[in-house]
């Protein structure tokens, strides 16, 4: 696989000019597959989730989810309505891959929906974008209103009976509501509190009625499994976690940016090939893999490690929305660690008692280390509230809280016990 | 019946009950703060959690797993769990901070998180003393702080509304208040505003928490956050005695209340009464305590010449309210009870009068259309209006007395506790021919257009009980001495840690807020005594046992059955309760 990356023909990110526009999208192949899905009676609902279930499709938005399995726990259609939420909320640092989407494949992203409503009978999509990507939420906007123009969205789509609506809902620059629950209180048009499961969406989601909500990455993927096979799909990549991913490497490289390549790519590839190595020739020192709430590795820790599930949880950290944060010699890791620590103290919604005080404290105390006013027994009382934090909430930002200082303090004790203890000289 | 194992007991349960309002309802006890019985469930304080696990189950045949020394396989939850939102399953196996360290910890764990940005200012906060954060800190937080960095500062003294002031900085968002006002209030006025430990309740820009019930969130609020405008800093909890009562504001009677110092009544609070109130009253009813305090009739008042009154003595009273009837024809005597009086006050009244000749007392009900809310507001501004009826007075238009009076067929009008110049039923000129006798509570126009007032005990005063307009009958309990009455010698009056401990050489205490008046029966049995009619009653308590024997909607209406249950629900047939 490392081998032959540059030969890798990307398929979530065509390198087809202007593929974003319906006509072209359309020359194609575009809208083919939900076409036939439509068309033929051989696809059933029931078929196509299963289709999707046997590609082992792990949810793109960071918990890994298989989608398939997910769409399976929609119950029976009652007439009532249903729904399904497309998170395009990616507000993790160092994730930018779904607006790549909404700016280059909209279409594939739409037709996904749109399988994956008929697939779970559900005629109504909302798709949330972060509020700041207003010029992505107008891209997207256009691209709906052209599918809707062809009719490829709205009543009898291709005739056959099935009719979806979609809704493009703006966020307002809350991290909380790229959280499912928190999302559809946002939707609702309420304060974007995390609701406590169970129930889960599946019973109780929008309004009160039957909801999946996936990742836009992920909707992308499915016309792809439809098209070509789950067993196409499966060969991309390792077993655990196959398909194609857009990893999202930034930081201290030489070329930042989204690239789709195939799961499990070594990391030491993606670094010094895919982006062309460190900036000015540095060292390597770190890599934050999966987002901001992912926890930290070394560079030594990173030896071998390729980017999917189980190389990763084996490697003591997680894929989570592969937005790769890469680091160099010259990095601080306290500045780091308190800029971590900044963003989800000021993200935090505030319900649970654990995370809306924990938050504040960790960032105290690592901004009393940051100043050089740090003493080592503020390490200690770091790690401790960490357990204080985690698992003890309604959603997992406590968790996403905790996890980075636990591990950046553990995995870089030296560094910050230095900091701490240059106060103590100078203390004395 | 389903089995659960709290702290290595056995109990059975049916349904799908929450484990907190469970463990509550049996007595265990759990530290939370955000759980309130009557509204939903945020589980957002996370302070009530335990240790959960389950006794695995065979899946085929229902039966428990057995290990190999024959003890059930319990699988744990891998988290502590909220029990205010953990849903009872069978053979579920809990253990509370009593029996579990993990569950002990995970409590002080967050009652550290709660205190760190709590201002440590106990000593001036009005909460002091019936604060839930206070009482659980001293019982399972944590012994000192590590907290040695800066606390969030937030609005202070934030006026949300005409009743209620916000301290955002004691605020540990429950939401308690919030839900209040989207859930049984249903204004939707309060919500919460920024992000993380920067957040505190708020109304929108430029509205304000008028909510006719906003004051529940006074009491709901688990710390001082919201504290009521009018009561702050007027008193310390463990300074007042707080007395069992009714609201008399309007005719939904909900339990309340009263807490006195140094026989003041400073606030009232909703009493919890599922039947009636369950925890909530209207903030009208609240500020009724003025009422028992300002403004008291306080020695008899009797008109000399002209429209001056002067104060007499009770023996002077007794002897010209005698001589006035004595000069007199039973015809020509107007008899009016109130739905403003207890039932013991119009029934003492409806009796001598009886006696003496008078065969039938009137009342006018005291209705404001449109008052009423459908929740705890009504039309009916009166307490009592049904314990009138079911005492079989006449119900009178404001027409009708108004006519009988200008007839000029009475000479003398016997008036018990209505404002009825006040509320506009009779013209103030209306009391100019005959002699007009007030038994009042309050000075008001009617008793400033009498000839003789006579100042009776109101609510805060006497035990008595009253009938809402649902029929339910409640009492109340003496709150407050009058001249003639000692806290220490009637055992019906609660004592504060004042009473208690306090001598009659306190500077707090004064003989000046006791009001000069008597219950209505035992003014009536005097008179009586006076006048050589048969009619002794020593107090309320045997009046209610007389009426329970004579008249049959009362029947087997005791206190000790009023006090054992949450007041006791009456007969209310329309056809017996409507006057013909």
């Amino acid at each position: 696989m490392a081998q032959d990356w540059k030969d890798y023909e990307p398929v979530l990110l065509p390198n087809i000019p202007d593929i974003h526009k319906i006509d072209v999208y359309m020359e194609n192949g575009g809208y083919e597959t939900i076409k036939n899905v439509l068309e033929s009676d051989e696809w059933t609902p029931e078929k196509v989730t299963n289709e999707v279930k046997a590609a082992n499709l792990k949810g793109r938005g960071g918990a890994g989810f298989n989608a398939g399995l997910k769409w399976s726990f929609m119950p029976e259609p009652d007439g009532g309505p249903r729904y399904l939420a497309a998170n395009g909320d990616e507000s993790e640092p160092g994730t930018f891959k779904d607006r790549k989407i909404f700016e280059y494949n909209p279409h594939q992203f739409i037709e996904g929906a749109l399988i994956a409503s008929y697939a779970m009978t559900i005629d109504v999509v909302h798709v949330y974008i972060r509020g700041e990507y207003k010029s992505w939420i107008d891209m997207f906007q256009k691209a709906v209103d052209d599918a809707y123009e062809k009719g490829f969205l709205g009543k009898n789509i291709f005739g056959s009976g099935h009719s979806v609506d979609m809704y493009v809902t703006s966020g307002a620059g809350a991290y909380i509501c790229g959280e499912e629950t928190g999302m559809m209180e946002s939707l609702e048009g309420k304060r974007g509190y995390p609701r406590t499961k169970p129930p889960f969406p599946a019973q109780k989601g929008l309004w009160g009625r039957p909801t999946t909500i996936n990742n836009i990455e992920t909707l992308t993927n499915v016309p792809l499994i439809i098209k070509n096979g789950s067993d196409w799909f499966k060969n991309i990549g390792p077993d655990d976690h196959p398909g194609p991913i857009l990893y999202g490497i930034s930081g201290h490289v030489n070329k930042p940016g989204v690239y789709e390549l195939p799961s499990g790519m070594p990391i030491k590839t993606l670094i010094e090939e895919v982006a062309d190595g460190i900036r000015g020739g540095k060292k390597f020192k770190a890599l934050i893999p999966g987002g901001a709430s992912t926890p930290v590795l070394r560079a030594d820790m990173c030896e071998g490690v390729t980017m999917n599930a189980d190389s990763l949880r084996e490697a003591g950290t997680l894929m989570g929305t592969a937005g790769m944060v890469v680091m160099d010699e010259d990095t601080d890791m306290v500045e780091v660690l308190w800029r971590i620590t900044h963003f989800f103290h000021h993200e935090s919604c505030g319900q649970c008692t654990p995370c809306r005080e924990g938050t504040g404290w960790l960032e105290k105390l690592l901004l009393k280390i940051r100043e050089g006013r740090g003493e080592v027994k503020d390490l200690d009382l770091l790690l401790d509230l960490t357990t204080q934090m985690e698992g003890r909430t309604i959603c997992a930002l406590a968790d996403a809280a905790a996890w980075p200082v636990r591990n950046t303090i553990n995995r870089f004790r030296d560094e910050f016990e230095q900091r701490c203890k240059k106060t103590a000289h100078a203390l004395a | 019946m389903s089995e659960i194992f709290i702290d290595g007991k056995r109990y059975e349960f049916e349904g799908k009950p929450k484990l907190l309002q469970f463990m509550l309802d049996h007595g265990l006890e759990v530290p939370f703060f955000c759980y309130h019985p009557s509204m939903s469930i945020p589980a957002n304080c996370r302070q009530c959690m335990v240790k959960l696990g389950q006794y695995q189950k065979d899946r085929e045949t229902g039966e428990y797993e057995l290990d190999d020394d024959g003890e059930r396989q319990i699988r744990w939850f891998p988290k502590m769990m909220t029990s205010c939102s953990t849903t009872m399953s069978d053979g579920m196996v809990v253990q509370t901070q009593e029996t579990s360290e993990e569950a002990a910890r995970a409590q002080k764990d967050t009652l550290e998180f709660i205190l760190i940005n709590h201002p440590l200012d106990c000593p001036i906060c009005d909460q002091a003393g019936e604060c839930p954060l206070q009482i659980q800190t001293y019982k399972y937080g944590p012994e000192g702080s590590r907290f040695e960095v800066q606390k969030v500062h937030k609005p202070k003294r934030v006026q949300l509304g005409p009743r209620v002031t916000l301290d955002a900085e004691r605020c540990i968002n429950c939401t308690r208040c919030v839900r209040f006002a989207d859930e049984i209030s249903k204004s939707h006025q309060l919500t919460i505003v920024s992000r993380g430990d920067k957040n505190y309740p708020a109304t929108s820009p430029d509205e304000t928490f008028d909510d006719p019930y906003s004051l529940n969130t006074v009491d709901i609020c688990p710390v001082g956050a919201l504290t009521s405008t009018d009561f702050r800093f007027k008193a310390r909890v463990w300074e007042m005695n707080q007395t069992p009562s009714i609201d008399i504001t309007n005719g939904k009677g909900c339990s309340v209340d009263f807490w006195t110092r140094d026989n003041l009544i400073l606030r009232i609070t909703p009493r919890h009464n599922p039947e009636i109130n369950d925890y909530w009253m209207p903030d009208a009813g609240r500020d009724a305590y003025k009422l028992f305090n300002e403004n008291r009739v306080s020695r008899p008042d009797l008109k000399l010449d002209g429209d001056n009154q002067t104060k007499t003595s009770w023996n002077n009273a007794i002897q010209t309210f005698a001589e006035v009837l004595e000069a007199h024809k039973p015809e020509e005597v107007l008899v009016i009870g109130s739905p403003h009086a207890s039932v013991e006050e119009n029934y003492i009244l409806q009796k001598f009068f009886n006696v003496f000749g008078v065969s039938d007392t009137n009342f006018v009900p005291h209705i404001v259309p449109d008052a009423g809310d459908g929740f705890l507001l009504t039309d009916d501004q009166a307490p009592n209006t049904n314990g009138c009826r079911l005492l079989k007075l006449q119900e009178q238009s404001d027409a009708v007395l108004q006519q009988a009076l200008s007839s000029g067929d009475y000479k003398v009008v016997v008036l018990l506790n209505d404002d009825l110049i006040g509320r506009d039923v009779l013209n103030s000129d209306a009391f100019d021919a005959p002699f007009v006798i007030s038994l009042a509570t309050n000075n008001t126009a009617t008793t400033k257009a009498s000839d003789l007032v006579i100042p009776i005990t109101c609510i805060a005063e006497h035990a008595a009980s009253y009938v809402n307009i649902d029929g339910r009958i409640q009492r109340s309990y003496p709150a407050k001495e009058t001249k003639y009455t000692n806290r220490r010698l009637n055992l019906e009056m609660s004592e504060g840690r004042l009473d208690r401990f306090g001598t009659n050489f306190d500077n707090w205490v004064t003989e000046d807020n006791k009001v000069d008046c008597l219950p209505a029966w035992e003014f009536f049995s005097r008179l009586a005594d006076r006048m050589g009619i048969e009619l002794e009653f020593e107090n309320s308590r045997d009046i209610l046992i007389e009426i329970n024997e004579t008249v049959p909607a009362f029947k087997d209406v005791t206190y000790e059955r009023i006090d054992e249950e949450y007041g006791v629900q009456l007969p209310l047939n329309q056809e017996e309760v409507k006057q013909a």
